[in-house]
């Protein structure tokens, strides 16, 4: 997840500080990615130091301002008009326990599918209550949708799981 | 308020056992949601709960009414249970309003009346502009909602769902659920079968069956677990 990326976008909007960056930042993926400050304050330094954005001095509360170069305009472009490539994304612990369970042969695999099953099924009802109660707009709504196919495809996986292992003892 | 409860309810078919032992309630208010792959027993369950079959043993009672004593199992459905199924159902060649009246004409209520509760239900569900075109000239979208108007005309306080969304597409299904959810909040009970977690989701209660039999639930503590 490029949290440089999406700093960025909100700094192409216009100059603003760290503390500031991090509320947007909450504000506009629905809080679904908490960003601490440290996190925010080494971004934007590794940023500086690779010319896609500038200190421009402090605001009346003298907290530092930060402003998008051209540089860090040209990336964010890049960044909108390239996919995100699928050897990005990190690893699956599910996937690898499952595997693991399986290739073990001593360990009860039905019990860790069902176990996993009932628990992502929980965190989709309680991700659907989330996106009933959204008032908040169309990208919170949208990354919530993004979560909620993302625990629909889990479960999905797990019945086939279930379905392939249950064939196999048969 | 328990709306429908199931105890110890068992279907067999000769040595078949399409359902073994499922306890299971639906209160007013709550949206149960009932997963699992196919011949798992969601539909025998479904028609059970709604009267459409009776269970080899263990009761099933509809607003305090065991079904067992109850002889006239036709009016009971139309009175109390509403469905909306995968194949709607709707008759092609009745208007939106009048496939909506039918089951209320079959109770004996005046059609003038029939056709008022009917758009109220057309209404409820954003379709009472298309009240006097026939399913044919309908999209999918307002043919499902054609369906759930049915399913809730003349207050009906289970409403049983198979797969209602059918071949929607998500975003239209999600409505179909907001839909029913909606009629949850105001009162109704609702019990909903499907094999997609995401509408699934929208239940405040998700029981997975397999083999006939409750495997697991979302419920704390769980129901009928063995």
């Amino acid at each position: 997840m490029s949290i440089r990326h999406g700093l960025l976008a909100l700094l192409s909007r216009g100059p603003r500080y760290g503390y500031q960056l991090r509320v947007e930042f909450e504000a506009s993926t629905g809080a679904t990615w908490p960003l601490n400050i440290g996190q925010v304050y080494t971004t934007l330094a590794r940023m500086e130091r690779d010319g896609l954005v500038e200190p421009g001095g402090a605001d009346e509360q003298g907290r530092a301002v930060y402003t998008v170069t051209e540089a860090g305009r040209a990336e964010l472009e890049r960044w909108f008009s390239t996919p995100v490539d699928q050897t990005d994304r990190p690893r699956d612990e599910l996937v690898i326990k499952l595997a693991m369970a399986v290739a073990a042969g001593d360990v009860d695999v039905s019990a860790v599918i069902l176990a996993q099953r009932t628990a992502t099924m929980r965190a989709l009802l309680e991700l659907t209550k989330a996106k009933r109660a959204n008032t908040d707009g169309l990208a919170q709504r949208l990354v919530l949708d993004s979560l909620i196919f993302q625990a629909e495809a889990e479960q999905r996986w797990l019945d086939h799981c279930e379905a392939v292992l249950k064939e196999k003892n048969t | 308020m328990s709306v429908l409860r199931l105890d110890e309810v068992t279907r067999a078919h000769g040595q078949v056992h399409a359902l073994r032992g499922v306890s299971l309630e639906v209160s007013s208010g709550e949206l149960v949601a009932v997963m699992g792959p196919s011949g798992s027993g969601k539909s025998t369950l479904l028609n059970l709960a709604g009267g459409l079959d009776r269970p080899t043993s263990g009761s099933v009672t509809i607003e305090g009414t065991d079904l067992a004593g109850v002889t006239d199992l036709a009016a009971l459905r139309r009175g109390s249970v509403g469905y909306v199924f995968q194949d709607l159902n709707l008759i092609p060649s009745l208007t939106a309003a009048e496939n909506v009246m039918l089951p209320r004409e079959l109770d004996g209520v005046r059609s003038r009346q029939a056709r008022e509760e009917a758009l109220a239900a057309l209404a409820s569900v954003g379709v009472d502009h298309v009240a006097d075109r026939f399913p044919g000239e309908l999209s999918g979208g307002q043919r499902q909602r054609v369906a759930i108007a049915r399913a809730l005309v003349g207050e009906r306080r289970l409403v049983l769902a198979d797969e209602p969304t059918g071949a929607l597409d998500t975003a239209s299904g999600d409505e179909i659920l907001r839909l029913l959810r909606e009629r949850c909040d105001e009162g109704a009970a609702v019990l909903l079968v499907t094999h997609e977690p995401r509408y699934a989701g929208w239940a405040d209660r998700v029981v997975f069956l397999r083999d006939g039999e409750i495997a697991d639930s979302t419920a704390v503590p769980l129901e009928s677990a063995r």
